[in-house]
């Protein structure tokens, strides 16, 4: 199988408060930032911020998406830098920036166009 | 190594310079059930339906297991990059064991750096299922006492 660039499918994930209080519930990361309104308030952030791996979400339902799989093949590697943070109410799209072969490059980028995750992956499907 | 994720405070305080390179915590059991597969297949929270453990697992393993070993991320802390290699499926409903340590330690550009790997494996017959690694901006440096 090879991939197309044309096909990487669109996916945004909304921030919501829901999806942060799961994440924590899932992960044990009870992180005032993430979950207490007054405490992130009084923060550098100024309110409260989703987990990283959130804003990093939208790339593994495209990718997963994109390859036709629940999980992602053995040999896959995932690079992630986090570039800026997520709060209640952004919308995070995955675009693809580049595919050469099985290496990829891609960017979670809220509505305002700011690249919140830089994605640099390998993604076999031989 | 038994126990849970409840068991462990909700924040590190762990300092910098108390940080040892390469000591190994674990491997602490999780159970990835349907449950929570299903959760992290779509969008978070919203149940889905998956047969294997979908690739936003194993950043919340990591979590789980980081927690474990000392408390979590320190407050003050900051995720700057993550990696995650994939090596074999995992199928839903079964126990992993995952070990973790300090790899690295390193003041860059006057801000110091922590990474911290990790080692997931099928609990059952120790067949390797996900590596990785976080770096992380700790919030004290060399020197430093611990965070308040």
């Amino acid at each position: 199988m090879s991939l197309s660039q044309e096909d990487f499918p669109t996916v945004t994930d909304t921030v919501t408060q829901d999806a942060i209080d799961a994440y924590a519930e899932l992960s044990g990361d009870h992180n005032p930032l993430h979950v207490d309104p007054e405490a992130a308030a009084a923060s550098e952030f100024g309110g409260i911020i989703a987990h990283g791996p959130i804003a990093l979400h939208s790339f593994f339902r495209a990718a997963t998406e994109w390859l036709g799989v629940e999980a992602l093949p053995p040999g896959s590697s995932v690079r992630v830098t986090y570039r800026a943070p997520t709060r209640p109410g952004d919308a995070v799209a995955c675009e693809l920036g580049s595919l050469d072969g099985d290496a990829v490059e891609a960017a979670c980028v809220k509505q305002d166009g700011t690249t919140v995750v830089s994605v640099r992956a390998v993604l076999p499907t031989a | 190594m038994t126990g849970s994720t409840d068991d462990a405070p909700a924040l590190s305080n762990v300092a910098y310079d108390d940080l040892v390179v390469d000591e190994r915590f674990g491997p602490f059991e999780e159970d990835v059930t349907a449950d929570l597969a299903g959760r992290l297949a779509g969008p978070i929270g919203v149940a889905t339906g998956v047969s294997t453990a979908p690739p936003a697992v194993f950043p919340v393993l990591f979590l789980r297991a980081l927690r474990r070993a000392m408390g979590g991320i320190p407050s003050g802390s900051i995720l700057a990059r993550q990696e995650l290699e994939f090596h074999a499926p995992l199928a839903v409903d079964r126990t992993v064991a995952i070990t973790t340590w300090v790899g690295a330690k390193e003041v860059r550009r006057e801000r110091p750096f922590v990474t911290i790997e990790f080692d997931i494996r099928d609990a059952a017959d120790d067949t390797q299922i996900v590596t990785g690694r976080k770096i992380i901006v700790w919030p004290t440096g060399p020197g430093e006492g611990s965070p308040a």
